[in-house]
């Protein structure tokens, strides 16, 4: 069935202070990605030394038009450097999704830097979770050694990302590497952890490099004398760096492919990557890929930046969705959700998200106070309980739309149990191995960030995107902040001293909250995967569905599925 | 000439209005926002038209299916 309208001239007159706000914001995004990208040698530097940038490698590798970068801005221990010093996304290599990630070679020639295995740990995860294959362009110094303490050791320190390499290959799951400069020590790791290697003639890999064979032998404290040798031994390092390709192709068999030149080793994996196993879309596909009836930058006047701005979230599905068509199940029921069978790229999805409009007298039907949409009520949890359930049977991926205040709260809601119903959707979600992805249309908070496919369902949700809207926070920062001071504010009155401090403190608590919920602050901690400007929210949708059901672990034949049955009745 | 009524479609506070009488508006235009239950709901024109009436101010208490303001519509000649 088709659903949404074309926007009204009223409407488009009225929005323009709106889209100018989600622009203003989304080129601030802009800025700091590009930061990101210039971050270290300039290109040209790095071009001169015969080189190519990782940014060059990936712009060669990666079909056109198919990049969906991720965690660009993730930097979580505030890297002087602005960044964990990879750059990581789904793209097509050769008609096939995969997972990519490369080590930025301007930075510090793309050593380890604290915050990076996190960053890492997100990307095997997200090629666990979609099942494609994992591409690395290494070219890793190693550790940055003045900051080891931060991040070589620990659960999930620098060398997990190693295990996780061969988690994924027992998993069938194949690593493609391919391997370019110096990789010494984390490096040589970096290097030997992948499935299969492509290495460019200049590279090495090796347990240890010039640093640590000059330093093997601590004598206390250092001198002149030392210092000479030192030099000396670092001379004959410099010439003959350890696990050149005459070791590790000629020697070990290492490498299973030495190419000259630098775009040789991407046409290499360019090459592999057509072989690498995925069914053709035409199995999966229900039906031929179209684009929504309605343009997607008509988003930019339907998602109010403004939090309390109540909107219809059916108007920016129809924006997102093949030829905006559905079937939505249980239409008459839960109001406050949405959730409904539609198609991405010709693919069957299933989209749940939250309606945001005033619900009317008798709803919630256990309370006396009227619903109002971004809340979660009894039908809406029972709603999605049943409906991830019926996803799981069926084998639909998830495409997640979170905009929530939270749940109902008091005691008529707990009488109603929505807390028993809320843990419910998180066994049904846990229940339901599927790929899921969320979309943080603009609030996250309280428990409905958990329950609604966030992040938090970290084996379930393969990345979450965020926009110009979105903020994330337990709960408001103003009710925070009653939360936290009103009975200062009681005791303060009681003994007839000044309020005026602990307001003080009230508005820095609720300020602390604004900052520290912001798109920026969500995307440098790792809260969302990467800000994306709501143009391109439709691009990393079929992104996460084709890879989804690239090579999905099991399958539903279209003929035996329930859902749509239940939903045509 | 048809009229069109601008009714309240849920209880609330008239937190912004956008109009006055006499005012032209555009199908679809945003002309009053009700603030209730923590939210913002904003109500627009179902025509082009001239506002004949408006009911309320800015703090008003409204009921639901309180008339806010009265719409002269406009027809396009095409």
């Amino acid at each position: 069935m088709e659903f949404g309208h074309s926007l009204k001239k009223g409407r488009i007159k009225s929005t323009e202070e709106n889209l100018n706000s989600i622009k203003t914001i989304e080129e601030d995004v802009a800025d700091k990605v590009n930061r990101v990208k210039l971050a270290g040698f300039p290109e040209e530097k790095i071009n001169a030394r015969g080189q190519m940038t990782v940014w060059q490698r990936l712009e060669y590798l990666v079909d056109s038009g198919t990049w969906c970068p991720l965690h660009t801005l993730y930097n979580p221990m505030n890297n002087e450097e602005g960044t964990t010093n990879v750059i990581d996304g789904i793209g097509k290599i050769s008609g096939k999704w995969a997972v990519i990630i490369g080590f930025d070679n301007k930075v510090m020639a793309g050593a380890w830097l604290p915050g990076q295995s996190e960053n890492i740990l997100r990307v095997t995860d997200l090629a666990k979770r979609l099942n494609v294959p994992l591409v690395w362009l290494v070219n890793c110094s190693g550790a940055k050694l003045t900051e080891q303490e931060k991040f070589y050791a620990n659960r999930r320190g620098a060398g997990t990302p190693f295990f996780r390499h061969a988690e994924l290959e027992q998993l069938g799951i194949p690593v493609l590497a391919g391997i370019y400069g110096t990789n010494p020590a984390g490096g040589g790791y970096q290097s030997i952890s992948p499935t299969i290697l492509f290495a460019h003639k200049d590279c090495n890999i090796a347990v240890g490099g010039v640093g640590i064979v000059s330093g093997m032998a601590p004598k206390g404290k250092f001198n002149l004398k030392s210092a000479e040798e030192i030099i000396e031994k670092a001379k004959q390092f410099r010439v003959k760096p350890p696990g050149s390709v005459n070791i590790h192709y000629d020697e070990t068999g290492f490498f299973r492919y030495v190419f000259e030149d630098e775009t040789g080793v991407l046409d290499g994996l360019k090459d592999y990557m057509k072989d690498m196993p995925a069914y053709p879309p035409r199995f999966f596909r229900v039906a031929e890929p179209k684009e929504p009836r309605f343009p997607i930058d008509d988003l930019y006047r339907l998602i109010p930046i403004n939090p309390k701005r109540v909107y219809d979230f059916g108007e920016v599905l129809a924006r997102l969705v093949d030829f905006s068509e559905h079937m939505e199940f249980r239409p008459d029921y839960g109001p406050e959700v949405y959730a409904g069978l539609c198609k991405i790229d010709g693919f069957l999805v299933a989209c749940i998200g939250n309606r945001q409009e005033y619900l009317g007298r008798d709803y919630p039907e256990y309370a006396d106070t009227p619903g109002m949409g971004g809340k979660l009520y009894r039908q809406g949890l029972i709603k999605m309980n049943e409906f991830v359930t019926l996803c799981g049977r069926d084998r639909i991926p998830i495409v997640w739309f979170q905009d929530s205040s939270g749940l109902d709260v008091g005691d008529a809601a707990e009488k109603a149990e929505l807390l028993g119903l809320a843990q419910g959707l998180v066994y049904s979600i846990q229940q339901t191995d599927v790929p899921m992805v969320l979309v943080l249309l603009r609030k996250g908070t309280a428990s409905a960030h958990y329950l609604m496919g966030g992040p938090t369902a970290n084996r379930h949700n393969a990345f979450t995107i965020g926009t110009a809207a979105s903020e994330i926070y337990v709960m408001h920062g103003e009710t925070a902040a009653v939360a936290t001071y009103s009975r200062r504010l009681v005791k303060e009155k009681d003994a007839g001293r000044p309020l005026e401090p602990v307001i003080e403190k009230m508005n820095q608590l609720a300020k602390d909250y604004h900052e520290k919920s912001r798109p920026l602050f969500c995307a440098q901690n790792g809260l969302v995967d990467e800000i994306v400007p709501l143009r391109d929210l439709r691009k990393y949708l079929v992104a996460f569905t084709g890879a989804a059901y690239q090579n999905p672990k099991s399958i539903c034949p279209q003929h035996h599925m329930i859902l749509p049955r239940v939903i045509k009745g | 000439m048809m009229t069109q009524k601008i009714l309240a479609p849920l209880d609330g506070k008239v937190f912004q209005l956008k109009i006055k009488a006499g005012d032209q508006v555009e199908d679809g235009e945003e002309i009053l926002v009700i603030e209730a239950m923590k939210m913002e709901t904003p109500i627009f024109t179902p025509c082009d038209g001239t506002v004949r009436e408006v009911r309320v101010k800015e703090g008003d208490n409204v009921l639901e299916n309180d008339v806010l303001a009265i719409i002269d519509e406009e027809h396009s000649e095409d």
